[in-house]
């Protein structure tokens, strides 16, 4: 036992001194909260805006483009519904009133600043024609000039802009007024309604999703930056032979607990770090949520936060585990690496199916991958902060999971014995397996 | 004097590889037993095997040493430098001793005792890899001794050492020894093991091919051989009559005689030839046994 926290206390000293650890800890939440900001900032300062001109043949649309168009941005809880904006981009108008005129020709000049680019002062990004027969003909046919083929977003917004004002005024001359109008075309808003079991109503449940998603990758993150770290260190280990110091003092089994619980409490210290920062974060937050009748608390239960810290030791003793056994089989970082890819790539699945899980939780995908082994933690996390899942169906992973790691726990022990001192090549997948079976 | 440790039969294969085939010998209490060899004959997987690192595929090794725990009993220079180069030696020190199950406030006391001994006192705060070899090798030293083992098994302890260093490390040893200490030592070089050692094995190729205490060993060697220092050219010493081997060096030949043989023939023949300074009539040196045991098939094998 003495020597299990010989070991413990190295590793977690060694790791906390580093420089890197220290900068992770205090800045990790700025960066996430940065990536978070710097879109919205992106969104409010804009991507720099547009010149474009509009020729228009029936001159009736000037009350449309007399002024530029502003963004329209989604508002948090829309975009967390996955509900999307305005491009950031402020489109200035230019507007010919062609009445009487051939639009086509009117277009002319101004096409002609359209080829010459944008760097020429008075140079078009784009240019609307709406042709003189467009409240009439049927058959009418605006058209939409660019350098850019893809610049699908301005002709989108160009045109919405001048259709919604052709049908409003096709209506007002119908006779309906424009009380009338704004009465027929009022859109009714929708509300998200989380319903618990119990019967409990949350609304504003979209926070839930960036809340699910935040906490996820702080669940995820961690075990592979210290699953690596892990890995590092053994076959650093065993270039400087400390090794045999180590195998020659105590059990495999002794040294490769001490060295897991060790980076463990590593990982728990920055979690528990970050997730203070995100508390002090989310104390803000929920104060601006509140004031627009969001009452974010409410899905940030102390639960959640209990099996947080479950999962993320079960996730985290999973994937640490595999990376042990990649760091024993392996002589240099780079071979660790290579065996690595691909079983990185599966232990990520949970990750990149994340925005399935959260969205249908209850499905029978999330069900399924939250009770698989090594899946288990990360998707059953999710699972309980998006719905409230079975209290079953959580101690089934939670127990899968803990066999899981006994498991790769054994066999890690096993692989070490062997591989931790046999100097050579890398071994094969196959090979593993054998030693697995002798040792 | 009773055992320390016994390894009986020992075999150890990696692949098609037999390393050590079949290895026996006892490491008697309170000697140093040298533990010689050339590379590659097999001295690090016994050795390995010995420490726990490697299960033997057959044969025993028993520890009849006092407590149960082997392991803590023993302490294992490895032939190479086994350190963490980011630790700070006071502490990796600490670090060697706490896996060993020895901690608290006795164990710093000790650290800093074998620090001053070992002229490290200055580096007690520097990081490992801040080091020269040779002081890193002294601190690996000193990790081996913290926790006060029973055995002291030590891989090539003297690799790295300047002269005065390897000096140093020879009387820590021989003073360790008078303290009742075992030490099993692995090496070539057959000056210090000639110097320290009091039994020898001598292992070629994964088998024990010589066994015994080094004066055995040089006494069943015969009492003829020759050893001159001289001026002179000396080529010629190895044809004179009589002489089945030799080895000739500047200044200084080391000739076996055919049994029966006068030394007093070959002093004659050097008369007025040679100047001579020594002439020393003994059992060879244990660098000659050794090269007459292992060296021959090697030298005849290479083209």
């Amino acid at each position: 036992m003495n020597k299990i926290f010989a070991v413990l206390k190295r590793e977690y000293l060694s790791a906390v001194r580093k420089k890197m650890f220290i900068f992770m800890t205090l800045f990790f939440p700025v960066i996430m909260a940065a990536l978070m900001f710097i879109p919205i900032l992106m969104m409010t300062k804009a991507l720099g805006g547009k010149r474009v001109a509009v020729v228009d043949g029936t001159g009736r649309l000037a009350a449309a483009f007399d002024k530029p168009l502003k963004p329209r941005l989604a508002t948090a809880s829309e975009s967390a519904r996955g509900q999307k904006g305005d491009l950031p981009q402020t489109l200035d108008i230019e507007y010919l009133d062609a009445h009487g005129q051939d639009a086509a020709a009117a277009a002319k000049p101004y096409l002609t600043r359209l080829s010459a680019g944008k760097q020429k002062s008075g140079g078009m990004d784009a240019v609307l024609v709406v042709p003189a027969n467009a409240f009439e003909d049927p058959n009418a046919k605006m058209t939409f000039y660019s350098r850019a083929s893809t610049d699908i977003m301005t002709q989108e917004r160009l045109s919405s802009v001048a259709n919604r004002a052709m049908q409003r005024q096709r209506l007002t001359e119908r006779g309906i007024t424009s009380e009338q109008l704004d009465a027929v075309m009022r859109q009714v808003p929708v509300e998200g309604v989380q319903l618990s079991r119990t019967g409990e109503q949350k609304k504003g449940g979209e926070m839930n999703f960036i809340f699910a998603f935040v906490l996820a990758a702080l669940l995820i993150v961690p075990s592979f930056v210290y699953g690596l770290e892990i890995m590092r260190g053994i076959v650093q280990e065993k270039n400087d032979r400390v090794i045999e110091i180590l195998i020659s003092s105590m059990t495999p089994f002794q040294l490769l607990t001490g060295k897991v619980s060790g980076v463990a409490l590593v990982g728990l210290t920055q979690v528990s770090v970050w997730l203070m920062t995100l508390a002090g974060f989310g104390a803000f937050a929920a104060a601006s949520a509140s004031m627009a009748g969001v009452n974010v608390l409410q899905f940030l239960r102390p639960t959640i936060f209990l099996y947080f810290i479950i999962f993320f030791i079960l996730g985290y003793l999973t994937y640490v585990c595999v990376y042990a056994v990649a760091g024993a089989a392996c002589n240099t970082d780079k071979e660790a690496q290579q065996l690595m890819a691909p079983i990185q790539m599966i232990m990520m699945l949970p990750w990149f199916m994340m925005m399935a899980i959260i969205t249908n939780p209850d499905s029978s995908l999330s069900v399924g991958f939250s009770l698989a082994p090594v899946f288990g933690p990360v998707t059953m996390f999710a699972r309980t902060v998006a719905s409230e899942p079975p209290l079953w169906h959580i101690a089934l992973s939670i127990g899968v999971s803990l066999v899981t790691i006994l498991v790769f726990f054994w066999a890690t022990a096993k692989i070490f014995r062997v591989g931790i001192l046999s100097y050579g090549k890398r071994p094969t997948i196959p090979e593993l397996w054998r030693w697995m079976k002798v040792a | 004097m009773s055992e320390v440790l016994a390894v009986r039969e020992v075999v150890k294969t990696f692949g098609p590889v037999r390393a050590v085939d079949g290895v026996s010998f006892s490491v008697r209490r309170g000697t140093i037993t040298g533990l010689l060899g050339r590379n590659g004959a097999g001295k690090t997987t016994t050795i390995r095997m010995i420490t726990g690192i490697f299960l033997p595929d057959r044969g025993t090794i028993t520890w009849v040493g006092g407590g149960d725990k082997p392991r803590d009993r023993i302490g294992y220079l490895p032939e190479e430098r086994g350190l963490y180069r980011q630790m700070k030696v006071f502490e990796h020190l600490l670090f060697l001793a706490e896996i060993k199950g020895v901690r608290g406030a006795g164990v710093a006391q000790a650290v800093d005792g074998w620090l001053e001994r070992f002229e490290l006192t200055d580096k007690r705060n520097s990081k490992v890899e801040e080091l020269s070899k040779g002081n890193q090798q002294k601190v690996q030293i000193i990790g081996t001794l913290l926790h006060d083992p029973e055995l002291i098994v030590l891989d090539e302890p003297q690799s790295g050492l300047d002269p005065v260093n390897m000096v140093l490390v020879r009387n820590v040893l021989q003073d360790l020894r008078k303290q009742g200490k075992t030490i099993l030592l692995s090496t070539h070089m057959m000056g210090e093991a000639e110097r320290m050692a009091d039994d020898i094995v001598l292992v070629h190729r994964g088998r024990v091919v010589l066994d015994g205490t080094l004066e055995e060993i040089r006494t069943s060697s015969g009492k003829n051989t020759v050893h001159i220092d001289y001026e002179g050219n000396g080529t010629f010493l190895g044809s004179l009559p009589h002489v089945i081997n030799s080895r000739i060096d500047i200044n200084e030949a080391e000739l076996k005689l055919s049994d029966g043989a006068d030394p007093q023939e070959i002093l004659e023949k050097c008369m007025g030839k040679l100047r001579i300074r020594r002439f020393e009539v003994a059992s060879p040196s244990l660098e000659e046994i050794f090269i007459e045991k292992v060296g021959a098939e090697a030298l005849e094998a290479t083209p």
